[in-house]
């Protein structure tokens, strides 16, 4: 009780809850930039915090997580871009309600689903940040290993109409996960003696140019229809019946956000994937999924968004950054003498209280916010075709120079988007090539890690209790989804309700 | 959020200008605010640029703003500081090397900037940069979890050879893995050397057992030493830290294993002879300077001071000594 009352001091007595506006505001505008990930957006701010007050600046840059994470979902949704590495699997099901005309309901969704996620997420950082800290420890290279394994397990239920189609993509992202340094004994490999492939491919650069590319080239193709645009410039939050069946997906995405987050490494976009995978799987309306879903928006939008609190577990509790993001922050921490550990509860309370003051009024804000911006956002995509593919190149080519100043990168993006224009032709699915490009590093990384500490013996993968559940779980995941294709294929003559909607 | 991660800090971002121009901002009220420093020599020019291919808030990014704020009333420039990011350090070592070479442009060199051209042969690499002046040591320390079975230096090496060691070292090429290779031939160990994708990574598992020991900068551990979750063995300097007597060097053990991570500035090659020796003499002052070295030897930083005429050959020993390492591990040809 004195804590919230301590908090609710610091919000009248200090610009705390302007710190967490201004946070929210940026935040939102460079997660809404493709290639201007939540880490960048907090860097351009840290040169800003060396003259604030600690707690505020501290709250500027954690508001801004915050506003990034979401921000991400909103070119996912209207332009079929990810703005982050986190919204790629809100592509999926927003950019399909956007094409039928939905976009300002998609939006509202993953606003609402969004700040619930990001309270949740807050919840879980105040109350349990002690037990959610020894699960981080909990995590050894084999484990990871086993994450990683958990997350390309997913594949198999959303590979789509073929299989193999969706195998073959997966290897592909697989094979662009291997450029870079060898992560075990800092050989370079596949980079052709080019430096800007020595830290390998960004997997944003990837999903820029196998989502929004590829989309811009397909249109492009397609004779121009005379866009009738149902939707006014309007967001519409979800009501009542909707909020009750995005109930579910929300608790998925909530609790899968809470443990990833506090995973160092793990993060958003496994997060984000495997609760829309389990969204999915346990949703009354499974064909629904990839035709536009309001549950496949809401469960990977609130997974990110508890992601971006409960990541700062292993930030505040051991001083590690778990991500990118929660780096800056430490930057943040470490320029004001605050040194993040074990002791940072007891020495400075004041801090970590007004860090979760602030952080409680930035997620309130993100809903004032977001219902301002998005309108503004739905009016400029609903413009001519031609305007908007210009604009949509524009936006991504430069968003994607600025992360190194570097045409390289251009390039990337536009090969990736030449490769993923193919992939459409060839109806191969896109998710499983970026899981691959997101997970290959961390799967392999970890496998050769387990290995030398084991001198090459697998059993190794036993030993580890986390490990051998997590292994098990993805082969039930993957023998569950192969059942479930075989027994469409051959098993019945008439597919069930769900099946017979798919191949409609 | 799984790009890859490099501790202490890894984005992937150029945001030199406007981190530069907020940086200069608050160079110029610290430089107000400083009391009236001895009359310097002119400097010849009014702004100098100090480029790091750290991120912003990492090492090299908050040695050099901490330099440039004590520097900037010394010498009457103001500085700005760019990040370019990318390659390692490739792109920022081909920035400083192609930069005019009147003392407006500096690199800040640590071992990483030989160590990129080492793995990675870029088109430029350290060769061609010229060493200006060294300001720091960094101190490689050897730790392990409070609660864990070693004590002492001494029983770790000895668990690993009787049974087998798991050491731990930030990144694969880098001067923490070669400090344990040396030290694995030294002591004739046998322990598997795993590397990590950053300082976080290792500390977690030192912390959660998967490993006997780590190798790692001492301020990184801060936090951690502080909290007694995790205790100093052993550090690889020539002698023992004045902020850490009772910690013992590796070489007391008799392994004569002595690694050195240096914090200088190099510069583009044909720097003139009154522009190194401006940098002398500044850095020489401001080391001695008290608040300044209140905040470094909280950071567990070592003033070294090495003028050019010491610290080229120093480079060039340190280089040809990671070539040799590199090439026995077998990383490069």
């Amino acid at each position: 009780m004195d804590a919230v009352l301590q908090g609710f001091d610091l919000l009248l007595g200090t610009p705390l809850a302007f710190a967490a506006i201004a946070g929210v505001a940026w935040g939102i505008f460079g997660g809404a930039l493709p290639g201007i990930s939540p880490s960048i957006s907090m860097a351009l701010l840290l040169p800003f915090t060396y003259g604030m007050e600690p707690t505020s600046a501290i709250v500027l840059l954690g508001s801004t997580y915050i506003g990034a994470e979401y921000g991400g979902s909103i070119p996912a949704i209207l332009i079929n871009t990810p703005g982050t590495n986190a919204a790629a699997a809100t592509v999926l099901d927003g950019y399909a309600m956007q094409r039928q005309g939905m976009g300002g309901q998609a939006l509202g969704i993953s606003l609402y689903s969004g700040v619930i996620g990001g309270m949740i997420g807050l919840l879980m950082l105040v109350m349990l940040t002690r037990p959610l800290a020894n699960l981080a420890l909990a995590f050894t290279p084999m484990s990871y290993f086993a994450l990683g394994v958990l997350g390309l397990s997913v594949i198999a239920s959303l590979a789509g109409a073929s299989i193999l189609k969706g195998l073959a993509a997966g290897v592909l992202g697989l094979m662009v996960a291997t450029v870079g340094t060898d992560p075990m004994s800092g050989v370079p490999r596949f980079t052709f003696g080019q430096v800007e492939l020595l830290e390998g491919i960004a997997p944003i650069l990837i999903m820029v140019g196998l989502f929004a590319v590829s989309e811009l080239l397909r249109q492009a193709g397609a004779p121009v229809r005379t866009e009738t645009s149902r939707d006014t410039a309007r967001i519409r939050f979800p009501g009542r019946k909707l909020r009750r069946r995005l109930v579910k997906p929300q608790l998925i995405g909530a609790s899968i956000g809470t443990v990833e987050g506090v995973i160092p490494g793990a993060g958003g976009t496994i997060a984000s994937f495997l609760s829309y995978n389990e969204a999915r799987r346990w949703s009354r309306s499974r064909a629904e999924f990839g035709r536009g879903s309001p549950e496949g928006i809401a469960a990977p939008e609130t997974a990110n968004n508890t992601v971006a609190s409960t990541a700062l577990v292993p930030l505040l509790s051991f001083g590690i950054p778990g991500s990118n993001s929660a780096a800056i922050l430490l930057g943040g921490l470490l320029i004001h003498g605050l040194l993040p550990g074990p002791r940072l509860f007891e020495e400075n309370t004041d801090t970590v209280i007004g860090l979760y003051t602030g952080l409680f009024v930035a997620n309130l804000s993100l809903l004032a916010i977001g219902t301002l911006v998005l309108p503004i956002c739905l009016w400029l995509v609903n413009r001519s075709r031609a305007l908007l593919t210009a604009f949509i190149y524009a936006l991504i080519l430069s968003g994607i120079y600025t992360i190194n100043a570097s045409l390289f990168d251009v390039g990337i993006v536009l090969t990736a988007g030449a490769a993923g224009y193919l992939m459409r032709l060839f109806d191969m699915p896109l998710l499983p090539a970026v899981l691959g490009v997101v997970l290959g590093f961390l799967v392999e990384s970890n496998y050769r890690r387990s290995l030398v500490l084991s001198a090459g013996d697998h059993a190794i993968f036993l030993e580890d209790p986390i490990a051998v559940g997590l292994l098990i779980v993805a082969v039930l995941f993957i023998a569950g989804s192969l059942g479930t294709r075989l027994w469409l294929a051959f098993g019945r003559n008439r597919p069930t309700a769900a099946g017979g909607r798919s191949s409609a | 959020m799984l790009e890859r991660l490099k501790f202490p800090f890894s984005v992937a971002a150029n945001i030199g200008g406007r981190c530069a121009a907020a940086g200069s901002l608050a160079l110029l009220a610290a430089a107000a605010l400083a009391q009236d420093a001895p009359e310097p020599a002119p400097y010849p020019h009014d702004v100098v640029t100090l480029i790091t291919h750290s991120s912003p808030g990492g090492g090299s990014d908050v040695f050099l703003r901490e330099l440039a704020r004590q520097l900037e009333p010394l010498m009457g420039v103001n500085f700005v500081i760019e990040h370019v990011r990318g390659g390692g350090g490739a792109r920022a070592m081909a920035r400083v090397a192609n930069a005019p070479a009147d003392g407006s442009v500096f690199y800040a060199a640590t071992p990483s900037f030989v160590l990129t051209s080492l793995l990675s042969s870029p088109a430029t690499t350290f060769r061609d940069l010229d060493p200006v002046v060294n300001v720091f040591f960094d101190q490689e320390v050897v730790y392990t979890r409070s609660d864990g079975p070693f004590e002492t230096f001494e029983q770790a090496i000895e668990a690993a050879r009787s049974g087998r060691g798991r050491w731990g070292a930030a990144s694969p090429g880098s001067l923490e893995r070669q400090a344990l290779e040396r030290l694995k031939t030294a002591t004739g160990a046998q322990a598997a050397i795993v590397s990590h994708e950053g300082g976080g990574d290792l500390i977690l598992n030192v912390l959660n057992g998967t490993l006997d020991i780590g190798v790692g900068e001492a301020q990184e551990l801060r936090s951690q030493l502080d909290a007694d979750r995790l205790r100093l063995l052993a550090v690889f300097s020539e002698s023992r830290l004045p902020g850490l007597p009772s910690v013992p060097t590796v070489k007391e053990s008799g392994y004569d294993v002595v690694v050195t991570k240096f914090r200088g500035l190099s510069g583009p090659p044909g720097l003139p002879r009154e522009v190194t020796a401006a940098w002398e003499r500044a850095i020489r002052a401001v080391l001695e300077d008290p608040d300044y070295r209140s905040i470094y030897s909280r950071e567990m930083l070592s003033p070294a001071f090495m003028p050019r005429a010491e610290f080229e050959p120093f480079i060039a020993a340190f280089a040809s000594e990671t070539a040799a390492f590199l090439r026995a591990t077998g990383v490069i040809d």
